[in-house]
């Protein structure tokens, strides 16, 4: 069993020093903030006095202040610092605290530590290098953590889209295993040119999807076929309630001018239009038809996950 | 690897054991009570259906006699067969009229004694000229003891409620708690408030400061608040809260706030501050339900403004064990028709 984890769990700019963010990491609800001079802090979202989430409650220079009764939490220890209408000369006891998170935040995301043991500085964003303009999100989707991740392998067409790419269902090849992930390729072709994938000789594009066998750091990247990126996205997730998952993304289109690449691409790039969809709305019906293939290999980690044990 | 900074955080994660067991709302199933199921101004010749606990209440009056039983009138006949023991088997359920309300026993019918409907010194015993704005239903989505801890809870008023009644200051504020076999009893006496703003707008207390005896009344087994809040300057506002628990999830609040001896127009418009107050409570008390499914490893922690409210925790734990061991009784401190109007302070 794993000691800890790192969890990209918000995106940079949605943790603010005005209001505290609500996010669900693991299943486990959190609550995200800043103190005026920008330290992000996460504590769980629960009062340890009568077990209100504290994500509706005030910011106030001592801390976060519970809607409740107005108990104020540290951000940093989770340590009760005030209880309004004691006399001056009360204390509040040290154990009067929230449970308190390690935060570290680098990359556009706000990481927590998630675990008993000691956090390795490794943050699951960390091979996330933008160039140039990002484009970000964040959404909950209608599919369990562990499906989610599986669709990534089997099926990511029905997760991402690409304007004038079409993803096909040909996977280029078995997953290999790179470090704490596996990697797939996948072909695509330009919409619009030759005469479509199902005739094609070789895949102008590969999509390769990096799933994580730990954490939730999923790497998106599509590729040349001659392995000249075009889109990067790193998209963190992780298991929100009932069975929904949580994505934060970020990504980027590449500077290299693609000369094969149709009008359309060209103009949406001159534009500055997003070159990637991470979709918040899945098809329930593209996600039930999906064979089971690549995914296979990653059943040792969705073994360990309850929500997996659905029949197929 | 990356350039990061990371935050400190500090070991607040065992909260120590308390001997106590855990508080576990949705576990009180409390027999052998009165519940004011209805406003009797409400029940007419179509039945309405109530619920308690899991039993459903289905009210009518049958040429101006009121009656309670568990199905539907025209279906009482049919399913008479499958009828409970708390009808006997019957289908019917003990209920009478008082005080306004519709009281339809829950437990055993067999002790369905009358005498054991709570004294409500303030409302008139026949209900007659009891004004219909008066009378509120609302509801909250709670288990029905969280919901009646929020309303023993004093400190909450003053900051989740501030800005409807009030922030809490004053020169003085003294809480007591005394409690019963069968009740709960919070006594508040604050010196020179600031005055409420609903009273300061609406209710004509021009004055800045006012001083405030306010006593909360209430009975474990039904759910039933009576509180006798009065102001000087300015006058009481007697009102009863009955939190009907419509399954372990939800209660319904017929409540009655009588405001006959106050001015106009805050006579009429007092009563619908509930309209206001209560969404600001179910914010809270929605959330807080599910996390009170299970004993949790992690003990609340409180202040010494939650004696009160730990109180009744312990006296709700103590009347349940006593009917888990079959002890369906009142004891002699808690007979529920004792004359309750000194422990309100009506007469001072
Ligand atoms: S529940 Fe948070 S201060 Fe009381
Ligand atoms: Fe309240």
């Amino acid at each position: 069993m794993a000691e800890g984890q790192w969890w990209a769990v918000a995106l940079t700019e949605a943790v603010s020093s005005e209001k505290p963010l609500p996010v669900v990491c693991e299943g486990e609800e959190l609550v995200l903030f800043r103190n005026a001079a920008g330290q992000a802090f996460a504590l769980e979202d629960r009062c340890p006095h009568r077990r209100v989430p504290l994500s509706p409650g005030v910011l106030t220079p001592g801390g976060l202040q519970c809607p409740y009764h107005g108990w104020t939490f540290d951000g940093a220890s989770g340590v009760c610092r005030e209880i309004p209408n004691l006399h001056a000369d009360e204390r509040v006891p040290a154990r009067h605290a929230a449970k308190a998170f390690l935060v570290a935040e680098a990359d556009g995301f706000i990481h927590v530590w998630r675990g008993s043991g000691a956090p390795t500085g490794v943050l699951p964003s960390a091979a996330y290098r933008p160039a140039g303009r990002e484009y970000s999100g964040s959404a909950v989707v209608n599919m369990a953590h562990c499906n989610y991740l599986e669709t990534m392998l089997d099926g990511p067409e029905c997760l991402l889209a690409f304007p004038c790419v079409t993803i096909t269902d040909f996977f280029l090849g078995e997953p290999r295993r790179d470090d704490k992930h596996l990697v797939l390729d996948h072909g695509g072709v330009w919409k619009g040119k030759g005469i479509g994938p199902a005739f094609v000789r070789d895949h102008p594009l590969v999509l390769r999807t990096r799933v994580p066998l730990v954490g939730g750091a999923i790497f998106v990247e599509l590729l040349t076929a001659a392995e000249v990126p075009l889109v990067t996205i790193f998209i963190a997730s992780t298991a929100n309630r009932r069975g929904t998952t949580s994505l934060n993304w970020r990504g980027f289109r590449h500077a290299h001018k693609i000369p094969s690449a149709p009008l359309a691409w060209q103009l949406r790039r001159a534009a500055g239009r997003a070159p990637f969809e991470v979709l918040a709305e899945v098809k329930g019906a593209s996600i039930a038809a999906l064979r089971v293939a690549p995914s296979l290999n990653l059943t040792s980690r969705t073994r360990h996950e309850a929500e997996c044990r659905n029949p197929r | 690897m990356n350039d990061i900074a990371i935050a400190k955080a500090g070991a607040a994660d065992g909260y120590e054991n308390s001997r106590l067991a855990d508080w576990v709302p949705i576990h009180f199933d409390l027999r052998d009570t009165w519940f004011p199921v209805a406003f009797s101004a409400d029940i007419g010749t179509q039945a309405v259906r109530r619920i308690v606990h899991a039993q459903a209440y289905y009210l009518w009056r049958d040429r101006g006699r009121i009656r309670a039983a568990e199905f539907r009138p025209d279906q009482l006949e049919e399913l008479r067969r499958s009828a409970t023991a708390f009808t006997g088997g019957t289908g019917h359920y003990p209920v009478t009229e008082r005080y306004g309300y519709v009281w339809a026993w829950y437990g055993n019918p067999d002790n369905a004694d009358p005498a054991l409907i709570p004294s409500i010194p303030f409302l008139p015993v026949d209900g007659s000229n009891i004004p219909r704005y008066t009378q509120r239903t609302v509801r909250f989505d709670a288990a029905s003891p969280l919901s009646v801890e929020n309303l023993i809870d004093l400190t909450h008023a003053d900051f989740l409620h501030a800005k409807a009644i009030g922030d809490g200051r004053s020169e003085s504020d003294i809480v007591e708690v005394q409690s019963t076999s069968e009740t709960v009893t919070r006594t508040r006496i604050v010196t020179r408030k600031s005055v409420a703003p609903v009273m300061r707008w609406i209710g004509g207390v021009r004055a800045k400061y006012q001083d405030l005896r306010a006593v909360l009344h209430v009975h474990l087994r039904n759910n039933l608040a009576i509180s006798y809040p009065s102001f000087s300057p300015g006058y009481a506002i007697p009102n009863v809260q009955p939190f009907v628990p419509v399954g372990r999830h939800r209660s319904r609040v017929d409540q009655t706030n009588y405001t006959v001896a106050a001015p106009a127009p805050f006579r009429w418009l007092m009563p619908r501050i509930s309209y206001v107050i209560q969404p600001q409570d179910n914010a809270v008390l929605r959330p807080q339900n599910e996390r009170y499914f299970d004993a949790d490893r992690r003990r609340d922690l409180s202040s010494r403004f939650d004696a009160p409210g730990n109180r009744y925790r312990l006296v709700m734990r103590r009347l349940a064990e006593r009917q888990r061991r079959g002890d369906f009784s009142y004891a002699a401190d808690g007979d529920p028709s004792v004359d309750i109007s000194a422990v309100l302070g009506m007469d001072g």
